[in-house]
């Protein structure tokens, strides 16, 4: 082959290049987020998609490709595809579990995407260039603080716990540490799976086996509905309160309303990812690049400041 | 087995003690007595009660699965339907709410709803699995991931709520009490009794039991295969559909959570209470004390600490294992007892 | 007893004095039998006259009661479960034992497959079972799935997983009962083929021609004796068939009574196409007994199914008292008082893991209701009915059906198929696999029925059976009618020709009574 047809074609080639980069210059962000299984995935589902909307509607250059996973493993085809098919500039990820997921987004970050991780920390913190969670140890912290607040010595508490995983587990242990030596007695803590029929039949049976209940952590708000129920059956409303987790609107609008049996709900927002892809486009539109953790707080929930965290048109 | 010449025939009369349910009966006798001696309150008026009311969704769906399996079929969508079914009925009472204001008639509405849709739901299963010759596992698997994915539709991700309106005339239909016994229960008797009339006082069930026995010998027999089949998934459907009535005014909501695993815990009730996986054999029976032995299994963990909350699933396995070891095991020694010949 | 002449070239694998029982039944009766090397040695008799259990005693299936095997010269006792064929004995049963989802290839090496460092070495077994074939000069590509096969092909492979084990004694349980004229005529040229190279071959089938054309010995059982080992050269099919039919007519079966000329017609078959049926016409008046026999495979059930509405009746008419019917359910011919007794009792006729009642009641459960109920009351007197009349036997009404006794199952399915007060009875082999005794009872049952006016239908593979009963018999061959029988005419040998396709009636002249 003569230098010259070397020479067209390597032109050719740059010409169509060119062509293709021109037409499709837009930045792509993949969002890669666990399946509306529950009700705060459904929210996490929801203010993506409000995000999504939002951005894509002020920032036409921008692309946000929302993309949901059943299981691990499911996610990490998902973010193969998000890099390899998608071509994405950036990935904003809540993984499954941390740990098998590690990998397949370290992939993604030596394809050169820039990433951001969500909630769940990844084990080697150097993959990440922006990390956005809730605090879940806060969120126990808090709602101990508020417990020390209204009960003291010789008063009893149950608890409802989520599901066996780490998030519940630093719930769980930052609750226990905060109300450690104020007395207050722990009768009993039972797994409800973050589900309302569970926290109600779980609460069904704490209330038959305990006379004395002064106060429920259920810890989440989907739990905190079906501890509502039961204590209500039991007509028990007056003797005890509950405190959930999470900032779901109907237990907002019970604060909001001034509801005392459940007088409080500890923050810990599925908008936040709606953050995370945010601070994604940031690092995209703003002069400067964009690093760092940003640990949203678990602010305690009241009648003063609860209308703030009401959103009427979320699922969740 | 030798036949002597001597001996024929003598046709038994009325009701034998019945091996199966005894083995059953035996384990949750034993689950009461082991319940009562970690925590008296088990045996509490409250606590049985609220044990009865509980086993009820599970207990009625069971019944229709107990003819569902007995004709050698198997609904793996009963779960995901009873949320489906959930949703749909707190829809369509929202949106009377809404239009027509409240009255006991958007109650009677939700319900007529959920019955069209269960007995609907049903039918598709059976139909698909009778005229369409797929496999039930694969039928029914494939309308699980359908009414859980439609429900989880309905509810945006995430739950649908009833208007609270209806939900306080509703309410009464879960919390309320007729001689000191919860309606759910007093729908879960008579769901039972008349699955037992069905099952082995009519000809309805004896074709059941041929089918799942042998599908040959019943075609064979001037069986209608296919219609009986179908008619089994609309009473699992109808079943499914009554519970979800009792379900839905317990807490007023239906989400993509709702009804998870219902499906496995129905066929455990059913399998522990001595009806054969592989069909041919139905004990409705056994399958009420398989659901009251599932549901008191979690009673009696949540009454006590003993138990490390991180074990309560393989406490789960091993007394489900135990059950049906007992049942099986009661069998054998039954045949064994009988002399040789 | 003779033996054939010639040459006594040693034989390679002989039986020598076997009997064999299964319990208390015996069913082979002190048996001799050899073959040689490159020979094939053709068995023959009725069903039942112990040819299977010779050829499994042969293969090492089953082990004798008393007498012995030689293989080579020396006394041996074959190993059990086809281990044998390491041997170099190799039964190729008649429902061919083929993985249908593995590869040609696959299946002539299952079980021994060719390694190479510790896996399947993939390209040798392919190009091995290429060469066998080739050696066979049959072009089946090893690669082809054998589901996808014809029957022809798949007998194919089983010879070329015999060849490619060295088999030096192939046994073939009647090989050419599926096959056509010409698939015939290939496997007869393989076992040519093989018998050249010095293969001894022992070979079932119900069809003389082929025997005639095919075997260097015959050996003839009837009732687990052995009646005769024979030359071919010295035979002729009647010659054959008159051995294998032999006994006398005995009080097993009760006097026959001829139906009235003028009897009515209760079933008439026109023209009948149906799954394994081409052509099928025939009357049947009422009180009569209609045989219906032929070589197993030949179609009789194929026709009763299709009448009674089991399978589906592509063309032809059916009339039962005179009206044109079209059964599309088991139900309406049962409604119609036309009943059909299934030959497979366990597998379609009866419910093993439940009672009598239930079993004899299935049929007819609408007649045991009362207000929408069961009545188990009624349904109990049913069975105390039945017991009697058919002479059930069991230990007590819970025992489960497939504790019973061959011939009280049978007696159960009689009675079950009997509640349903048929007109018109086709009974499917009504005596398979029971004792001597109880099948005196059915006969006597069957011709009570009869007389009381039933007409009944008795499709049955024991050629003395359709003789003793029938009033009539059509012959069946290949899903065709191939002659009917009157009075005089129905007996063995005349039978068997049709039977064999030896003879053919010209044109259907007799078949309308």
């Amino acid at each position: 082959m003569s230098l010259k047809a070397i020479a067209l074609a390597l032109t050719a080639t740059t010409v169509l290049a060119g062509a293709v980069m021109g037409q499709d210059e837009k930045i792509r962000i993949g969002v890669s987020i666990p399946a509306a299984t529950h009700g705060w995935a459904g929210g996490l589902n929801w203010h993506a998609g409000v995000a999504e909307s939002r951005i894509e509607a002020r920032n036409p250059n921008i692309d946000v490709i929302i993309v949901t996973a059943d299981s691990p493993a499911d996610q990490a085809s998902d973010i193969e595809d998000l890099v390899s098919v998608q071509q994405i500039h950036a990935l904003v990820v809540l993984p499954f579990e941390s740990e098998p997921l590690t990998e397949p987004v370290r992939n993604a970050k030596n394809e050169g995407v820039f990433i951001t991780v969500v909630d769940r920390g990844l084990p080697d913190p150097s993959i990440q260039d922006v990390y956005v969670a809730g605090n879940n140890t806060e969120l126990g912290k808090i709602s101990a603080d508020y417990f020390k607040s209204r009960l003291g010595e010789g008063d009893n508490i149950v608890i409802l716990r989520g599901i066996p995983t780490v998030i519940d587990t630093e719930r769980f242990d930052a609750f226990m540490a905060g109300i450690e030596g104020t007395g207050i007695t722990v009768l009993d803590d039972e797994f409800a799976n973050w589900n309302r029929d569970d926290g109600f039949e779980v609460m069904q049976d704490f209330l038959s086996r305990f006379p004395d209940i002064d106060g429920v952590w259920a810890q989440d708000d989907d739990i905190a509905l079906g501890v509502i129920e039961a204590v209500k059956q039991a007509g028990r409303e007056d003797e005890l309160f509950i405190v959930g987790g999470a900032g779901m609107k109907e237990i907002i609008k019970g604060i909001m309303d001034g509801d005392t049996l459940v007088p409080v709900d500890v923050l810990y927002p599925p908008a936040m990812i709606a953050t995370a892809i945010d601070v994604t486009v940031a690092n995209f539109t703003s002069n400067g690049p964009v690093q760092g953790s940003y640990i949203l707080g678990a602010p305690l929930v009241t009648p003063d400041n609860a209308e703030q965290f009401y959103f009427p048109d979320s699922p969740f | 087995m030798s036949v002597s010449a001597h001996e024929t025939t003598r046709p038994s009369r009325g009701f034998r003690i019945d091996l199966k349910t005894a083995g059953p009966l035996l384990a949750l006798i034993l689950l009461c007595v082991f319940g009562y001696l970690l925590n008296p309150l088990f045996l509490g008026e409250g606590n049985v009660t609220n044990l009865l009311t509980r086993s009820a969704f599970i207990g009625i769906i069971a019944v229709g699965a107990t003819f569902v399996i007995t004709a050698g079929g198997i609904d793996l969508s009963v779960g995901s339907m009873a949320a489906f079914i959930a949703g749909m009925m707190i829809i369509v009472m929202n949106w009377a709410v809404g239009s027509m204001g409240v009255s006991v008639w958007t109650v009677l509405l939700g319900v007529g709803c959920s019955l069209i849709l269960g007995i609907g739901a049903g039918f598709i299963n059976g139909f698909l699995t009778t005229k369409g010759k797929i496999e039930a596992f694969i039928v029914t698997l494939g309308t699980m991931g359908i009414y859980r994915s439609l429900i989880t539709y309905f509810a945006d991700g995430g739950t649908l709520s009833l208007a609270s309106p209806a939900r306080d005339i509703y309410r009464p239909i879960y919390y309320d009490s007729i001689l000191r016994i919860p309606i759910p229960v007093w729908v879960f008797i008579i769901v039972a009794i008349i699955g037992w009339v069905l099952m082995n006082r009519t000809a309805f069930g004896r074709y059941c039991m041929a089918i799942g026995s042998n599908e040959h010998v019943a075609r064979y027999s001037a069986i209608k295969v296919d219609r009986i089949r179908t008619l089994t998934y609309i009473i699992q459907g109808l079943c499914v559909s009554l519970a979800t009535i009792i379900y839905v005014p317990r807490l007023g909501s239906a989400s993509s959570a709702t009804g998870v695993l219902w499906e496995l815990e129905a066929i455990a009730a059913v399998i522990i209470g001595g009806t054969m996986l592989k069909g041919g054999f139905g004990r409705i029976g056994g399958t009420v004390i398989g659901a009251l032995i599932l549901t008191a299994i979690g009673n009696i963990l949540n009454l006590t600490d003993i138990i490390s909350n991180y074990l309560n699933g393989a406490v789960q396995g091993v007394i489900i294992v135990a059950a049906v070891y007992l049942q099986r095991g009661s069998f054998r020694a039954g045949r064994k007892n009988k002399p040789a010949e | 007893m003779t033996s054939a002449e010639g040459t006594p070239a040693p034989s390679i694998l002989s039986a020598n004095r076997v009997s064999k029982s299964f319990g208390e039944i015996p069913v082979l009766f002190s048996v001799d039998f050899d073959v040689r090397p490159g020979e094939v040695h053709a068995i023959i008799g009725e069903n039942g006259a112990g040819k299977s259990t010779l050829i499994k005693i042969l293969s090492g299936i089953e082990q004798p009661t008393s007498g012995s095997i030689s293989y080579d010269g020396r006394t041996t006792v074959l190993p059990p479960n086809g281990e044998a064929e390491a041997l170099g004995i190799v039964l190729i049963h008649q429902e061919l034992n083929l993985a249908e989802h593995l590869t040609v290839a696959d299946s002539i090496f299952l079980g021994r497959e060719m390694r190479k460092f510790g896996f399947l070495d993939l390209r040798q077994m392919r190009e091995k079972a290429r060469s066998v074939m080739d050696t066979l000069h049959v072009r089946v590509d090893p690669e082809a799935r054998i589901n996808m096969l014809s029957v022809a092909d798949k007998q194919m492979v089983e010879i070329a997983k015999a060849i490619s084990r060295d088999a030096r004694v192939l046994i073939m349980d009647e090989p050419t009962a599926v096959l056509s004229v010409s698939e015939t005529q290939t496997l007869f040229e393989q076992i040519r083929r093989l018998t050249a190279r010095g293969v001894a071959v022992i070979f079932i089938s119900h069809k003389l021609d082929e025997i005639m054309e095919l075997a260097d010995r015959v050996t003839v059982l009837r009732d687990g004796q052995l009646i005769a080992t024979v030359g071919t050269e010295a035979l002729t099919p009647d010659s054959i068939a008159q051995m294998m039919v032999g006994r006398e007519l005995s009080n097993l079966y009760p006097p026959k009574h001829e139906p009235d000329v003028d009897a009515p017609l209760v079933l008439s078959v026109r023209n009948l196409v149906a799954p394994g049926v081409k052509d099928i016409s025939f009357d049947l008046r009422r009180g009569e007994i209609l045989g219906f026999a032929g070589l197993i495979g030949s179609g009789r059930t194929a026709v009763a199914e299709a009448v009674v509405g089991l399978s589906h009746r592509v063309a032809g008419s059916v009339a039962v008292n005179g009206e044109a019917v079209n059964f599309t359910e088991v139900a309406q011919s049962v409604a119609a008082g036309l009943a059909y007794m299934t030959k497979d009792r366990k597998g379609r006729g009866l419910l093993l893991n439940v009672g009598l009642q239930p079993n004899l009641t299935l049929l007819t459960l609408k007649k045991h209701m009362r207000n929408g109920f069961l009545d188990g009351r009624s349904e109990a007197k049913a069975l105390e009915r039945a017991v009697r009349r058919f002479d059930i036997r069991a230990r007590d009404a819970s025992v489960r059906v497939g504790q019973l006794s061959g011939g009280n199952q049978q007696k159960l399915m009689l009675g079950k198929t009997m509640e349903s007060e048929p007109d018109i009875i086709i009974m499917d082999e009504p005596t398979r696999g029971i004792d001597v005794g109880t099948k005196q009872q059915i006969y006597h049952i069957i011709a009570a029925l009869a007389a009381e006016g039933k007409s009944i239908i008795v499709i049955s593979s024991e050629m003395q059976e359709v003789i003793g009963l029938s009033h009539r018999v059509v012959v069946m061959r290949e899903g065709r009618m191939a002659g009917v029988l009157e009075g005089a005419e129905i007996v063995e040998a005349e039978i068997m020709r049709y039977a064999a396709g030896i003879k053919q009636s010209g044109e259907d002249e007799r078949l309308s009574a």
